[in-house]
């Protein structure tokens, strides 16, 4: 098994930090030439959701940021099958590019290093 | 039983002292890790771990000092403890060039820690055999 890393973002992308700073650990890897890719699961899975419309919060939308993932070396965005259906999160209203999974302790075994920013 | 081989490890706190126990269940980690014979190589403070580093904490005398405990044993092993760049300045964590740079009015980091980037994390994962890593939690 070649090293890489899966991050794991388990918090909602608006209430909480840590998923921003989760990606941040990613795009760290990939700007290191490190083989990482993302799962979203729990209440995380709604950071794949399309068209965030965040002014009325005054946050910055976190579609913008995830969108790059692929730009900066990102191998994959994987979200966790049960928990889209727990949010009603359907394909259609996802950004682009996501895997559905149905395992998620088989994908954490498919990589050597798996990290949560807390 | 057969030696368990000699692991170095790089350790990660990502949970705030006084909220949470990762700085204080990483630290017997440590000095577990240390007596059974292996190396911890760094110990990098991310998100909420970067309050760890304050030079300001003030428990009351009979608490813990859990920035002063970290910050001894890190100076008596010779371990470098850093403290995340982006989530140190969000969270009012400086040096003394970080003041400077953004005209801060003071600074506040623990000696013997540091501040860097996430490359030392990244750096981290290719080099040590283990990355553990101490969550808040909640």
């Amino acid at each position: 098994m070649s090293k890489s890393t899966l991050i794991v973002i388990d918090q909602p992308p608006y209430g909480a930090w840590a998923g921003r700073e989760a990606l941040d650990m990613a795009f760290s890897l990939a700007a290191f030439d490190q083989r990482v890719s993302l799962l979203f699961m729990g209440a995380g899975v709604n950071w794949l959701r399309k068209s965030q419309e965040t002014s009325e919060i005054e946050q910055k939308s976190v579609e913008k940021n995830l969108s790059a993932a692929p730009v900066f070396g990102v191998e994959k965005l994987y979200a966790d099958a049960a928990a889209c259906d727990q949010y009603s999160l359907f394909p259609e209203s996802m950004i682009a590019g996501v895997v559905i999974t149905e395992s998620s302790s088989e994908l954490i075994r498919q990589h050597s290093h798996t990290a949560f920013a807390g | 039983m057969a030696a368990i081989p000699v692991q170095n490890y790089t350790l990660v706190i990502t949970g705030a002292p006084y909220s949470s126990q990762a700085p204080q269940t990483a630290l017997l980690f440590a000095e577990a890790a240390i007596t059974a014979g292996h190396t911890v190589d760094r110990v990098f403070l991310y998100g909420d771990g970067v309050h760890l580093a304050s030079a300001l904490v003030t428990p009351p005398s009979d608490e813990s000092h859990w920035p002063a405990l970290w910050a001894k044993f890190l100076t008596d092993n010779a371990i470098p403890g850093i403290a995340c760049i982006a989530s140190a300045l969000r969270r009012g964590l400086v040096n003394e060039s970080e003041q400077k740079r953004y005209a801060l009015p003071a600074s506040n980091l623990l000696d013997p820690f540091t501040i860097a980037g996430l490359g030392e994390w990244v750096e981290g994962t290719m080099t040590s055999s283990r990355v553990i890593y101490f969550h808040g939690g909640g």
